[in-house]
């Protein structure tokens, strides 16, 4: 393929991609039919995002909080211990889909998909989970 | 060991194949042509490893691949001198494609 | 850059539900044997101790030794040992999200070096600690790639034409470190203050070593002057 179609394809999927990002929404509501091109850029695989439109924003330092610190010691511990390993973890996260996965904070991705990549493998169960959840915060608040 | 198909000085295309939930391969890279500057170990494919074949996963060698920035983007706004380099495995590449630049 | 301290630190709040389910996660995990709460205490050890403190050490290093900078530009991996660092730690087999391919950049009057991971963010935690907020930030993955001196200027960072910059876009299991070029204004310095000036930022390759300018010692954020 040319360089100039290789362009002309690339500008094209990367202005479908910010067709779906959340800066400029285009309404999907399970549409009766999609064109190639909307399928294009839905089918992106989302953390493939070098050269996306991007303005320029103040890049920070906030710094790990307890529990984003604890995350990602668990989510090492989980491959450490052959439950799933790093690559898993990357591709759960597209897996998301684009809502949760520019939604949620950079470590509250990792402990989503752990939760749920561990239920995928039946190593728990998902009301094993929720009564998990809701005893762990029931015992925060207590202790809080 | 298997026998590298790709030495450093190879110009390689990296192909153009349709992903669907996963990859390493960058969008901005399919189809473009570049230099191989370095090799790097047979490594298990993350199109395996990312489905939870790591050990018995599909090893294969990788390369540096280094591009003129000015033959990824449509509208490169720094200058002719700046490249980026990025790692792909032996089956993303291909010899470079006659009609790429 | 802002340093966005005092924004959880304010008086009783709701219990985070991130926080809740890290929790529940954690504790089914070892309920059901898939690691130990001594596993969970190692990591946490052995992770809070990683800082960008190592990396400058080999940077300053390799500047004062030509011998030990072949090393490390030739096998990164080996080289860290010199200055404590394992990357076989702490499992044993490396952690499972660096892996252990480790190689150094060497910045050159004529070549900068940058990194970036656009797929995730990839960034070598053994020595250089955990990777910065805006490097795992999709604006910084987005742009790095396609402008590069506009993100660098952003940095304060302006480099000439003829100097190449070099996007190393992070994919795979390679982990990379820029070697800056050490800067004048430094001659007879010993290791350590050497590695005093080698920051974090002139190792990922926005930012360039300068003499005046030490990470636990930058110019006066108030007032902006230069000590």
């Amino acid at each position: 393929m040319s360089t100039t179609s290789l362009n002309a394809r690339f500008e094209e999927i990367t202005r479908g991609i910010a067709g779906i990002l959340p800066v400029e929404r285009t309404p999907l509501d399970s549409p009766y039919e999609i064109s190639n091109e909307t399928y294009a850029a839905l089918r992106t695989v989302l953390h493939d995002v070098g050269g996306q439109p991007a303005l320029p924003e103040p890049y920070k330092e906030k710094g790990e909080e307890a529990w984003e610190m604890n995350t990602y010691v668990t989510c090492e511990c989980l491959a450490w211990g052959g439950a799933w390993n790093a690559e898993i973890r990357r591709r759960a996260e597209n897996d998301l889909g684009a809502t949760l996965y520019y939604g949620l904070p950079y470590y509250a991705r990792w402990i989503t998909v752990a939760a749920k990549t561990l239920i995928d493998k039946g190593l728990i169960t998902p009301d094993e989970l929720s009564s998990k959840i809701d005893e762990v915060r029931a015992r925060m608040k207590e202790q809080s | 060991m298997t026998q590298r198909r790709f030495s450093v000085g190879d110009r390689v295309t990296v192909r153009d194949a349709t992903s669907l939930f996963h990859t390493r391969t960058q969008r901005y890279a399919r189809g473009r042509t570049g230099v191989v500057t370095e090799y790097r170990p047979e490594w298990v494919i993350p199109e395996d490893e990312a489905w939870g074949r790591d050990e018995d996963g599909r090893h294969e060698p990788f390369y540096v691949v280094r591009f003129r920035q000015t033959d990824l983007w449509p509208d490169y706004t720094g200058f002719d001198v700046d490249t980026l380099e990025t790692e792909c495995s032996e089956r993303w590449l291909e010899p470079e494609m006659v009609g790429t630049k | 850059m802002t340093y966005t301290e005092h924004e959880h630190i304010e008086g009783p709040t709701e219990v985070s539900e991130f926080e809740v389910l890290e929790r529940a996660v954690r504790e089914l995990a070892i309920e059901h044997g898939l690691f130990s709460a001594e596993d969970h205490r190692r990591f946490t050890e052995w992770a809070e101790a990683r800082t960008p403190a190592k990396g400058s050490q080999l940077v300053a290093k390799a500047w004062l030794d030509p011998a030990f900078k072949q090393q490390l530009l030739s096998n990164g991996t080996e080289a860290s040992k010199a200055v404590g660092v394992d990357w076989l730690d702490p499992t044993g087999k490396g952690t499972p999200s660096d892996y252990t391919y480790f190689y150094v950049l060497e910045n050159t009057p004529k070549v900068h070096n940058v990194i970036v991971c656009t797929l995730c963010s990839c960034y070598p935690r053994p020595v250089l600690g955990m990777s910065p907020d805006w490097y795992r930030t999709p604006n910084y993955r987005r742009r790095l790639v396609r402008r590069p001196r506009e993100v660098l200027a952003e940095f304060g960072l302006h480099l000439p034409s003829d100097v190449e910059v070099r996007v190393h876009d992070s994919n795979q299991k390679s982990r990379f470190m820029v070697m800056p070029m050490r800067p004048e204004g430094t001659e007879g310095w010993s290791e350590e203050q050497l590695a005093s000036i080698v920051t974090r930022d002139t190792m990922i390759g926005v930012a360039l070593p300068n003499p005046e300018w030490t990470a636990t010692n930058p110019p006066n954020a108030k007032t902006g002057a230069r000590r």
